[in-house]
């Protein structure tokens, strides 16, 4: 490591000196290494090496040659035009006498932001292509040697200069062949080289302190998603300032800041374009050259007080998980969903069927399987339904469906339903002895199949911890990822059921059939009961006492129906059809307000966060401008996205966040206290998740001031939120 | 999903919010900053004098350069004799890693020779921030008005080389010369270049 801690003592000369041999000795060993072996050269944060498209160099042909440099996570190199600080990499050229190098071919860059400032660069792997002119006066015998001393700055938090010389040792020949160790590389990052924008119609327009970018696609043309423009020159376009995307029409309007430090008179936009979603087949760069109508002048400094989102999905979790990442945690989360209050009482009674009745392992598959399928496309049902709402420009994330009264309602009644099953104040028609015997393998399936969208169903509430990355990076991609996701949701959901389906052995473990059976299955009602209360509560957090009062109502009428069900079962008389009539009735006009919908659009309006969530004094309802206004004053800002259908918040809530310790740390941290309630439909909530990477809650987030978001994890616990108080 | 766009559009720009300009002609924002030994500095205290701004951060190999050529050194003695006065100011956020403590910068300096009139500790980044400081090195010089006539890097020659300070064009010493000579700053504005303010 050539970066010194903060806290050396050593003299300053001592170091540079000591930097400076240090870096001279890894130069020499290893530019000797690279010419005689052409093997990469490492430096403690990059490893470099020119690579040859073709085998030889042919008099009169010319030949690409790469220079590859894999940077160490974290760290990055810079683009032509580095942004708000950094140095651009460069490569002088020491070539055998008539070769001649043309300019480095820069691919497309990325935005990376360092605090509030951003930079163009790339991180990861690069490659940068030049192309030597070879005279038609070489001769095709023996090796030349092509040598480059290549310099680049590569910084994360700390900033090296490093300095390589690479060698690449090549025949000269008559004919030469593709090589098999770089071509296809190097025809991959051609391919992928920014090109003049093709099909589309584009123009600029400035105005004062902005430009504004009018890009007409082509018909048929994609979604290009989040636009960037890169201006090859510095001094042009502010670099930390946000690039604003609207749509008038077909038309996408790029509003881009002029720079502060505006370099004379713009005549032309010169710049490349990168997209997110696509500019075209396979397209996702390309060049601008544009003649730049009206007059621009230099724009007001960025405001480095808030940290510039690079885009509307800039965070740092999202970019972080790659697909198969989401997909794993997704599918932890999904086994994680059998051990909910909500589900496993459900579950367990499912389970212990097994116990009850020996069957032929091929029909417990047939059965795991068909429940499997029920999970597994309920979930991805769901995934779409969301994707498809979204993409609609409805502004909803995970748990969308509970912040519908209707389906709280509903849920309610469903848990209530099924705990008086378990309480066994009546029997589902299909649990009678008489009929189980009888039932077809048909009809075993089904009934597997729809406990699997039940599972699904009474499982909403209950969103696992650890599954809110996977599902903002699920609802971030394109349909085909958030199907991925929500399907390894699933599997995960339905893997230990499959399991125990598959291996029967189990069985032998548990006790034989009997009392205890029942009074276990009563047991298990109170959870469920637990749920009907806390689905009350909810309720009474989106609407009114009103609403709570019908629900309770609507629950008293369903229990003395299914009562008397029971008893007109067991022989009773018409009476009690008459009575079971009346009081279905009585529960349709009882809830019939509360299924009209005729509180489904209620969103929350700065008055009506007022619920019981946000009733804590220390605590300030959430808004953008609140939080820009606490941020543009210095202070550190704390914000909790909760909302009453999440029991992870709400545990976590009672558990950490009114902790007398966490409070008084939050006090004499001058933190500012933030709660976004999503209980309600909140498009402005939606979005900062959404700039998060985030879909659901909980989300718990510290912004300091000039520093990135820093997330803690969706299970607080204490000691993470006094260490990340700690520092401040 | 064009309204979708339009509001986050929305969002963005109330989170940009209100922009300050410290462009040349801008007035340079106040500001009273502990200096290495903890004592306030203000730049009220330097009313009616030139002021060089010099933004700096010692594990920066930018600044490194202009320090071991002796560069940023000779400079800060050639203006102070001048009766400029000299402010360099360490903006690293007291959480960054490169973050120094008060005598810590102190004896670097001091083992620099350096001749400034003060070092500061920006340790809250705010004076950083509201000069809207990309770079170490970055540079700025006030007049005895209080307005900023150059704002960008110290010369031309964009590296870490310290052989590169020979042969450079000085944007600072250009500007200083000409605004005691009583002339209007040629080249009032510069894009800086060096290490991102450690934020």
């Amino acid at each position: 490591m050539l970066s010194f801690s903060a806290r050396h003592t050593d003299s300053f000369v001592e170091r540079t000196w000591r930097r400076l041999t240090e870096s001279l000795v890894i130069v020499v060993a290893l530019a000797w290494a690279a010419v005689a072996a052409a093997a990469p050269v490492h430096t403690p944060h990059v490893e470099a090496e020119l690579l040859a498209e073709r085998t030889a160099l042919v008099p009169g042909e010319p030949l690409t040659v790469a220079l590859r440099l894999r940077m160490a996570p974290g760290w990055h190199v810079y683009w032509q035009n580095p942004g708000d600080s950094g140095v651009p990499t460069t490569i002088a050229w020491d070539l055998p006498a008539g070769i001649a190098a043309g300019p480095i071919q820069w691919p497309a860059p990325r935005a990376l932001p360092a605090g509030p400032l951003i930079n163009y660069g790339y991180e990861g792997e690069v490659l940068h292509l030049v192309e030597l002119a070879v005279p038609a006066s070489l001769a095709a015998v023996g090796t030349q040697t092509l040598r480059a001393r290549v310099d680049w700055l590569v910084c994360k938090e700390a900033c090296i200069p490093e300095s390589v010389e690479l060698g690449l040792t090549l025949p000269a020949a008559a004919s030469a062949e593709a090589n098999p160790a770089s071509a296809t590389t190097i025809a991959a990052t051609r391919r992928a080289l920014p090109r003049a924008l093709a099909g589309w119609q584009a123009s600029a327009a400035g105005q004062g302190t902005s430009i504004t970018l009018r890009l007409a696609p082509p018909t048929g043309a994609g979604d290009p998603g989040t636009l960037r423009f890169f201006p090859f020159a510095e001094r042009q376009i502010e670099a930390s300032a946000p690039q604003t995307l609207a749509r008038a029409g077909n038309t996408y309007l790029l509003t881009l800041p002029v720079a502060s430090d505006l370099a004379g008179p713009l005549p032309r936009l010169n710049g490349v374009l990168t997209a997110s979603g696509t500019l075209g087949e396979a397209v996702t760069a390309a060049t601008l050259d544009l003649p730049l109508a009206g007059h621009v002048v230099p724009g007001a400094r960025p405001d480095l007080a808030t940290t510039t989102p690079v885009g509307p999905h800039p965070s740092p979790a999202a970019a972080a998980l790659t697909l198969w990442l989401a997909a794993l945690s997704a599918l932890a989360g999904g086994l994680l969903l059998n051990l909910m209050p909500c589900v496993f009482p459900v579950l367990s009674i499912k389970v212990l069927g097994f116990a009850t009745h020996d069957d032929r392992p091929s029909t417990l598959h047939k059965e795991a399987f068909a429940y499997a399928t029920g999970v597994v496309l309920t979930f991805v049902a769901l995934g779409l339904a969301l994707f498809a709402l979204r993409a609609a420009g409805e502004q909803l994330g995970w748990g969308f469906q509970l912040q519908s009264p209707v389906v709280v309602t509903a849920l309610a009644a469903l848990f209530f339903v099924l705990a008086l099953n378990l309480s066994g104040v009546f029997e589902f028609g299909q649990f009678a002895p008489a009929s189980l015997i009888g039932l077809s393998a048909r009809r075993r399936s089904l009934d597997a199949f729809a406990a699997g969208v039940l599972a699904v169903v009474v499982a909403s509430p209950c969103t696992a911890p650890f599954m809110g990355a996977a599902l903002g990076f699920a609802l971030a991609g394109s349909a085909w990822v958030t199907l991925l996701v929500f399907a390894a949701l699933g599997i995960g959901m339905a893997l230990p059921y499959v399991l125990l389906a598959c291996f029967p052995g189990w069985r032998q473990h548990l006790p034989r059939p009997g009392a205890w059976l029942g009074r276990f299955k009563q047991l298990l009602a109170y959870p469920l009961y637990a749920t009907v209360i806390w689905l009350v509560w909810v309720l009474g957090a989106q609407t009114d006492n009103d609403s709570v009062v019908r629900l309770l109502l609507a629950l008293l009428g369903i229990g003395f129906a299914l009562w008397a069900w029971r008893i007109l079962r067991e022989g009773g008389t018409r009476l009690w059809a008459a009575a079971i009539a009346v009081a279905l009735l009585g529960v349709a006009l009882v809830a019939w307000p509360l299924l009209t919908g005729s509180h489904e659009v209620r969103v929350n309006t700065p008055k009506g966060t007022g619920t019981a969530a946000t009733s804590d004094s220390e605590w300030e309802a959430f808004t953008p401008t609140r939080l820009a206004e606490l941020s543009g004053a210095g202070r550190t800002v704390f914000v909790d996205f909760t909302a009453a259908w999440c029991v992870t918040c709400q545990v976590n809530k009672r558990l950490v966040l009114n902790d007398g310790e966490i409070r008084s740390a939050f006090a004499h941290k001058q933190v500012a206290l933030l709660r976004a309630d999503w209980t309600r439909r909140d498009p402005a909530i939606t979005q900062a998740l959404t700039a998060l990477g985030r879909s659901g809650v909980p989300v718990y987030v510290l912004y300091r001031p000039g520093r990135e978001p820093l997330l803690l994890p969706e299970v607080l616990q204490r000691q993470t939120v006094l260490a990340a108080l700690a520092p401040l | 999903m064009s309204t979708r766009m339009a509001t986050i559009g929305l969002v963005l720009a109330i989170l940009a919010g209100t922009a300050s300009a410290q462009a040349p002609g801008a007035a340079a924002p106040a500001f009273t900053i502990n200096d290495t030994a903890g004592k306030p500095v203000a730049l009220a205290d330097f009313k009616g004098k030139y002021v060089v701004l010099e933004w700096t951060n010692p594990e920066c190999p930018f600044v490194q350069k202009h320090y071991v050529s002796k560069n940023m050194q000779g400079l800060q003695k050639e203006w102070s004799e001048r009766g400029v006065v000299w402010l360099s100011i360490n903006s690293t956020n007291a959480n960054h890693s490169e973050f120094k403590t008060g005598p810590e910068v102190a004896n670097w300096m001091r083992a620099q020779g350096s001749a400034q009139k003060a070092t500061l500790l920006d340790s809250s980044s705010a004076t950083g921030r509201a000069y809207a400081a990309k770079t170490t090195p970055q540079m700025f010089v006030i007049d005895p008005a209080g307005t900023v006539i150059y704002n960008g890097a110290i010369d031309d020659k964009r590296s870490t080389n310290p052989a590169d300070v020979k042969g450079a064009s000085n944007y600072v010493r250009a500007a200083l010369s000409e605004a005691l000579a009583g002339k209007p700053v040629t080249v009032a504005s510069t894009s800086p270049y060096g290490c991102s303010v450690k934020y």
